[in-house]
């Protein structure tokens, strides 16, 4: 059994290619904690008991289990100002490439029969004043990343299987895997996804994986100062996301086609789309 | 950087699908349309298209073979390509691409086989040493010419044409699903887009083989046959009207029911694809094209022979520059307009060297003739002349005289 | 059948070519591939560690720094994440325990992001314009000379 790391000690990974052909339970379990060194995941109704529950980095110290888990996220358009923090955090915590956003603010000026959008450099500078030929009557901003949709077209499109949806409800790219095509970037409704100049692969936001599954919180939402943004897991009793959802007026971004997003947004306005 | 009008989401600037993606459906769109010509002597016995019957096949071959180089030369991970056909994700129709390529490869080289295995064969006989045994392994060790056995290539050719055909417009009408099953964006999403690409295949397959047959016949010396090059017309009058039809009807229907996505989506027309989409898809390349091939066809009777020829051959040209600009309005006009539908960014220009820029796809472009060439030298493209019945390994006194040897360009 | 030779002998080849892509697929095919559905499932645990998170929140920050954090819990910059301004945690106390000095902006320039008066700000939000708040030029520290960034109610 691997050591129990310090809290910000990561064990590198072996390449997947040292797993041994057979899948039973617990020979896949021994796998990956080779392969993870940090976190582990159970198969399904997995046996927490015999767990290996001794590695992993959340400071609980319990393993990770997605059977768990169920994400899912919240934003209050009324509450957010503007800052940009969340996209810069997000470009720092993921080495988000320059002139690509995994996340971005658009800001929406809107009169009686005009609008106007902007969102200079994915607001991550922040937005300065904006001259608007016309009289404005509201005006608001709206984070947007990726959607992380049920029923996504992004998944479905991919052509060798790169782009996936996992059990606790995150749609990634797997790097490895993925041979740059762009079908994925082409069938997003919402514009999340760029091919990564850096890696050549499809990228977007992953609602932080590496964060959620170690207890904390996407590192936009961890920085958001005035609780635009917030995350939750439906599957926890108490969650207030959950009950956001499940109480308040939600909507979701193009709802018409049907992906299922899970970004519910309060105050959304029916010029946002 | 790109200028934007209006808003774009931020990651919606890129112009992702390149020259390249423009290119792959143009070849695969001659690779279907050559094969509907061969089919129509092979399948469906239209002797009028017999003089035509075997150019179109190797010319469907020839560029079936460059197919694929479009679509790598595009990859972020070229090497990782072949993925599409280890763990193909059948949910997405560019899955699709590794079985319909491959399944249709197989049948395409079958098809070539039977139909020249005669060829090969009488070639073998004729060569020696390393060529001989090129050509007997080509002929896969059995030398049987007889007229069962020719009889037997027949039924095999007709089957091959049948199961061919759906094959052919499979592979190109798949392509066509990939644009029109994106519901994010509105200017490919449509049920239309497979027939529209499928007909407009048809159109640049037979007005590539109306300018092939034309500079065939006249490397050969060879006056072209007029029954053909008036069936030829016809179809690519036919096909021409079908998809100019279509690619209409799609805006039309647009328009009309004044959809979201038809503020935006006729800016892009008007702006940013004035001239590749009104002047040359539909004026340069539809509507004169069009006037042009009924002369052709309406007053076919009393057309002389080099009037019918020049008529036929430019509206040809111009048909092979709409069926560009149409891929090229899909393609890269579908990029320009961003999924906000509030922004347009300025047009895509592709860069001349680099792999996915102009000079490649002229060379994508030029690698079929060279292959066509290749295949002529190797194999015989047009009808061999009944052999004299003394036959002199030797003798090749008269090039002339030996198969007609095809010299493209 | 005997004039059929040749079309047996093309078949043949066809089956050969087949059956030696099937074996080439066995050997292709990663063997996470599958397991819970059409994606490979290593990638999973490959993303869980993609990297050591980097920002780690103001409690952590309050390990070595309470009494700034203190102060900061009693003024209106509460709801502010330190790492807002003095950016992700991961860069000041890297793996190994060292520490780099992190970069802190403290021209108006940073204070302007959030404060500055700009349509799509709610109303209740406390922000100023530039011009009228302060009584001189706009430029340097000058949000400084009044506010302290972790209480900032006006000292004035």
């Amino acid at each position: 059994m691997a050591p129990r790391p310090t809290s910000l000690q990561v064990i590198p990974e072996q390449r997947t290619g040292a797993t041994a052909p057979e899948c039973g339970r617990r020979q896949f379990l021994a796998d990956a904690l080779r392969l993870s060194g940090g976190a582990l995941v159970l198969l399904a109704g997995g046996s927490a008991a015999d767990a290996l529950a001794a590695v992993a980095e959340k400071p609980r110290g319990e393993a990770y289990s997605w059977d768990e888990h169920l994400y899912a996220y919240l934003i209050d358009t009324s509450k957010c100002i503007g800052c940009g923090s969340c996209v810069r955090a997000c470009e720092a915590e993921n080495k988000v490439p320059d002139g690509f956003y995994r996340t971005w603010i658009e800001r929406y000026v809107i009169g009686m029969d005009q609008t106007h959008v902007d969102s200079p450099n994915g607001g991550k500078d922040g937005f300065g004043p904006v001259q608007v030929g016309f009289t404005a009557t509201k005006s608001f901003f709206v984070p947007k990343m990726c959607n992380h949709c049920r029923a996504t077209p992004c998944v479905q499109v991919c052509p060798v299987g790169a782009s996936y949806r996992t059990k606790d409800g995150v749609v990634m790219v797997d790097g490895e895997r993925c041979i740059g095509c762009a079908y994925c970037v082409q069938a997003c409704p919402f514009g999340s996804r760029f091919i990564s100049p850096v890696t050549h692969t499809a990228e977007k936001c992953t609602w932080c994986y590496h964060r959620i599954t170690k207890g904390l919180r996407p590192a936009c939402v961890e920085v958001c100062p005035t609780g635009a943004r917030q995350f939750g897991d439906l599957k926890r009793e108490d969650d207030p996301v959950r009950r956001a959802i499940a109480q308040d007026r939600v909507e979701v971004l193009q709802a018409h086609l049907l992906t299922e997003p899970q970004c519910y947004y309060l105050h959304l306005d029916k010029e946002v789309r | 950087m790109p200028e934007i009008s209006g808003f774009s989401f931020p990651n919606d600037v890129h112009v992702w699908w390149s020259l390249m993606i423009v290119m792959y459906p143009y070849i695969t769109g001659f690779v279907a349309g050559a094969f509907i010509v061969t089919s129509l002597y092979h399948l469906f016995g239209r002797t009028e298209f017999k003089p035509v019957a075997r150019l179109a096949m190797a010319t469907s071959f020839a560029f079936l073979l460059v197919a694929s180089l479009p679509l790598q030369l595009h990859l972020g991970h070229p090497e990782r390509g072949i993925q599409i056909m280890i763990t193909p994700h059948f949910t997405s129709a560019m899955a699709g691409f590794g079985i319909l390529y491959s399944g249709y490869l197989a049948i395409l080289v079958l098809e070539v086989w039977f139909v020249w295995r005669h060829e090969i064969i009488t070639r073998a006989r004729r060569s020696r040493g390393l060529r001989r045994a090129f050509y007997a392994a080509l002929a896969l060790g059995t030398y049987d010419t007889g007229p069962q056995a020719l009889e037997v290539d027949h039924r095999a050719i007709t089957l091959l044409a049948g199961i061919g055909l759906p094959g052919a417009c499979m592979l190109h009408g798949y392509v066509g699903f990939i644009f029109g099953a994106i519901k994010a964006n509105p200017w490919w999403s449509t049920p239309l887009m497979p027939v529209i690409f499928l007909m407009s295949a048809a159109v640049s397959g037979i007005a590539l083989l109306v300018v092939l047959y034309q500079v065939v016949s006249k490397l050969q010396g060879r006056a072209p046959d007029q029954p053909c090059v008036s069936a030829l017309s016809r179809w690519l009058w036919f096909f021409l009207i079908l998809t100019i039809t279509l690619e209409l009807l799609e805006i039309i229907v647009m328009a009309y029911e004044r959809s979201e996505s038809w503020l935006i989506i006729s800016e892009l027309l008007t702006t940013r694809l004035e001239f590749s989409y009104v002047t040359m898809q539909m004026i340069v390349g539809g509507l004169i094209p069009l006037i042009l091939l009924a002369v052709v066809v309406l007053m076919n009777r009393y057309l002389h022979e080099r009037v019918r020829n020049t008529l036929s051959t430019v509206a040809a040209l111009l048909c092979l520059l709409q069926v560009f600009s149409m891929r090229w309005n899909i393609v890269v006009g579908g990029q320009l307009m961003s999924k906000s539908l509030r922004g347009l960014r300025s047009h895509y220009e592709p860069e001349m060297f680099g792999r996915e820029g102009i000079l490649m796809a002229i060379a994508l472009l030029a690698a079929p003739f060279v292959i066509l060439w290749a295949f002529d030298r190797v194999l015989g493209i047009a009808e061999r002349e009944p052999e004299p019945r003394a036959q002199d390994a030797g003798e090749t006194h008269d090039r002339a005289t030996e198969a007609g040897g095809v010299h493209a360009a | 059948m005997e004039h059929a030779r040749h079309v047996f002998r093309v078949a043949l080849v066809l089956v050969a070519v087949v059956a030696a892509v099937m074996v080439a697929r066995g050997f292709l095919v990663p063997k996470s591939y599958g397991m819970y559905g059409p994606y490979r499932y290593d990638n999973v645990v490959e993303q869980m560690n993609v990297r050591v998170p980097l920002h780690r929140g103001a409690a952590a920050c309050g390990e070595c720094h309470d009494d700034q954090l203190k102060k900061r819990a009693a003024g209106s910059h509460k709801g502010v994440s330190c790492e807002i301004c003095h950016g992700p945690l991961g860069l000041h106390v890297k793996d190994d325990g060292s520490v780099e000095p992190p970069s802190i902006d403290r021209s108006y320039t940073l204070c302007a992001r959030c404060h500055r008066k700009v349509d799509g700000r709610p109303a209740t939000f406390p922000q100023v314009v530039l011009a009228q708040h302060v009584n001189g030029p706009v430029e340097g520290q000058v949000c400084l000379t009044c506010h302290d960034p972790h209480s900032p109610k006006a000292k004035l």
